[in-house]
């Protein structure tokens, strides 16, 4: 029985997998593909629609995605461990109040968020911010919420005897927070930025609203062309941010192991 | 010697209504080892966090080596700790939690690299410098939580329940050590404990603290010989107490009469006893059985009792004797002296008049 029901969620495991695999295998084969019509022929196949990228038209949108989501990470790092230290470890008046509303954003709709972004600009007189300094503002106040729960369930976890053992022996708070408690909460650190970094770097309803013609994330981009046309410089496209992605994901986890936060610390 | 490291004057810590420390006078002399010794619930952990700086006193004044400690923050107060939990840093090493107190004060590296050294010998983890907490047991994690207190070399070193984690064996081990430890390197150590045994093993005194007042403070077997108050008495060691309903004197004997219509005479050191005793305490070592009856020209208590229950501690027997009136005095018997005893069978006290103990409360 025992067996069985082990068997049973093995297999409801291999399908899920699957069924989240599969498409982008498709989009894997179209990259490969060599007809524009996407289909896919193992015999044949060719990376020309690969060579396609280097062009300006998509390197560009490409490099300011990256720009973009490394800038937002970075930010969103920085605010999100402000608060939570604020919030989740000093607990100061109000925090679960401050805490409610610093991660209220996740309630409201992102196309909601962006038409509120586009028409506070324009109506107050900020319209020159479109285009990064708007991206960057909007894609943090997105990522935020991601980014101080993951730090502030780290900050949650922290053994606060851990700090006072810091205090006797001598540590200012500068040097407890740099040698006991950000090594200790970097896991949670790391990996809100690298939601961050996805979030920002994959964002189409946001990004819709705010960007300027001539200057366009690489997502929005990808929108526009698949208007006119669904070839396979498409599909490479995708491809190629997918691989881009899982790197990032990698270093992010190289730097900051937070793999342990995510599945338990099982290894 | 003769200078205080601490001095408590008259501190009060308040939560609300409850004082869990109440007005507490306390001078712990520079090199020695105090125990702080208490229930749960005593106010001893509060004491420990006020002498840190990790609690501040609502009312009263914490000296340390002559300087008021107001306002001063525990990172400034240069004394040692270690931990229940030990709180080792779990993302360094043993080596870098070692070093971390000499780190944060800038020393050069040679000079922390030495103290390390000399400190993870001298709990006897010379070797494991490289391994991470989670990699040691929790006998070596105690030591390295001790070795990382110690290697800042502070003039005094706090310990909270340290042992209480540890396994009846290591725990007696490293009574042993730690007393060693402080006495090689001359500190003061404040050392609070729920447990008696270990209070009385290493202490060179004793403060034993119930509902936030200090009870009696001593040297341990000033303690344990003459306890002040029956909670005293009940807390340090085993004791027969018995609540006392009528008293005669003449100087400095006495007869009492407990609940139980039991007559005891008593004899006091000297004639001076403010109160009247509420309660009449006997170690159980005290209480002498012997299976015939003794010898009638003693000025001891003679009594005969049925042996209720025995238990075996080994080395000891502890037992428990129902005296014609109900009254159950615990008896300690050495389990070589008496081959042959056994429960249900009628045996025979005596207890010297000294050893019937009178306590005012």
């Amino acid at each position: 029985m025992d067996r069985l029901l082990s068997f049973a969620f093995q297999l409801s495991l291999f399908l899920i997998l699957a069924f989240i695999a599969l498409p982008i295998l498709v989009v894997l084969a179209a990259s490969v593909s060599p007809t524009t019509t996407i289909t896919f022929n193992p015999s044949e196949w060719t990376f020309q629609w690969f060579t396609a990228l280097t062009a300006s038209r998509w390197l560009d949108p490409f490099l300011l995605s990256i720009k973009l989501a490394a800038i937002v990470t970075a930010l969103s790092g920085l605010l999100g461990f402000l608060a939570a230290y604020a919030v989740a470890y000093q607990k100061c008046p109000g925090h679960e109040t401050i805490m409610a509303f610093l991660v209220s954003p996740l309630a409201v709709p992102q196309i909601v968020k962006g038409v509120a972004i586009v028409l506070f600009l324009s109506s107050s007189g900020f319209y020159s911010l479109l285009g990064t300094p708007g991206l960057v503002m909007a894609h943090i106040i997105l990522t935020l919420p991601f980014v101080l729960r993951m730090i502030a369930g780290a900050m949650y976890n922290f053994d606060k005897r851990l700090d006072q053992a810091g205090r006797i022996l001598g540590a200012t708070a500068a040097q407890r927070i740099r040698f006991i408690l950000l090594p200790i909460i970097k896991p949670g650190l790391f990996s809100g930025m690298t939601f961050a970094f996805i979030l920002s770097f994959n964002n189409i309803p946001l990004s819709v609203f705010l960007v300027r013609p001539g200057e366009t994330t690489l997502p929005i981009t990808v929108i526009n062309h698949m208007e006119y046309s669904l070839d396979p410089v498409l599909a490479a496209v995708n491809v190629a941010s997918l691989a881009f992605i899982l790197t990032a994901i990698l270093v992010f986890e190289k730097i900051g192991g937070f793999s342990t936060q995510i599945h338990g610390g099982s290894k | 010697m003769s200078s205080n490291d601490i001095e408590m004057i008259s501190v009060t810590k308040a939560y609300g209504s409850h004082r869990a420390v109440n007005e507490v006078n306390l001078a712990i002399p520079a090199g020695e080892f105090v125990s702080i010794l208490g229930p749960s619930g005593c106010g001893k952990t509060t004491t420990l966090n006020m002498i840190a700086g990790f609690a501040h006193p609502s009312s009263g004044d914490i000296r340390i080596r002559g300087k008021s400690q107001n306002g001063v923050p525990p990172e400034k107060r240069g004394i040692g700790m270690v931990f229940q939990n030990y709180a080792l840093f779990p993302h360094m090493t043993v080596e870098e939690n070692v070093a971390f107190g000499l780190k944060m004060k800038k020393r050069p590296i040679g000079e922390i690299r030495d103290a390390v050294k000399h400190a993870l010998r001298r709990v006897h983890l010379d070797g494991y410098g490289e391994r991470y907490p989670k990699e040691l047991s929790g006998g070596q994690q105690q030591r390295a939580a001790l070795a990382r207190a110690i290697a800042p070399e502070p003039s005094l070193l706090l310990l909270d329940e340290p042992l209480s984690n540890l396994d009846l064996k290591l725990r007696e081990a490293m009574r042993v050590e730690l007393k060693d430890i402080q006495e090689q390197l001359a500190m003061t150590f404040v050392y609070v404990t729920h447990d008696q045994d270990e209070a009385m093993a290493m202490s060179d005194r004793i403060v034993v603290m119930q509902n936030g007042v200090v009870a009696q403070c001593g040297r341990p077997a000033d303690i344990y010989d003459h306890p002040r108050s029956s909670f005293v008495a009940d807390f340090i060691g085993k004791s027969n107490l018995l609540p006392i309903q009528e008293v005669q004197r003449s100087g400095k004997d006495w007869v009492v009469s407990v609940a139980t219509g039991l007559s005891l005479r008593a004899k006091t050191p000297d004639d001076t006893l403010a109160d009247p005793p509420q309660y009449c305490c006997i170690r159980p070592e005290a209480v002498r059985l012997t299976m015939v009856e003794s010898d009638a020209s003693t000025s001891a208590n003679r009594l005969a009792g049925t042996l209720t229950r025995m238990v075996n501690l080994g080395a000891y027997f502890d037992c428990f004797v129902t005296l014609q009136d109900g009254t159950v005095l615990k008896s300690l018997v050495r389990s070589t002296r008496l081959p042959g005893l056994t429960s249900n069978q009628t045996v025979f006290l005596s207890i010297e008049r000294e050893a019937v103990q009178l306590l005012p409360r």
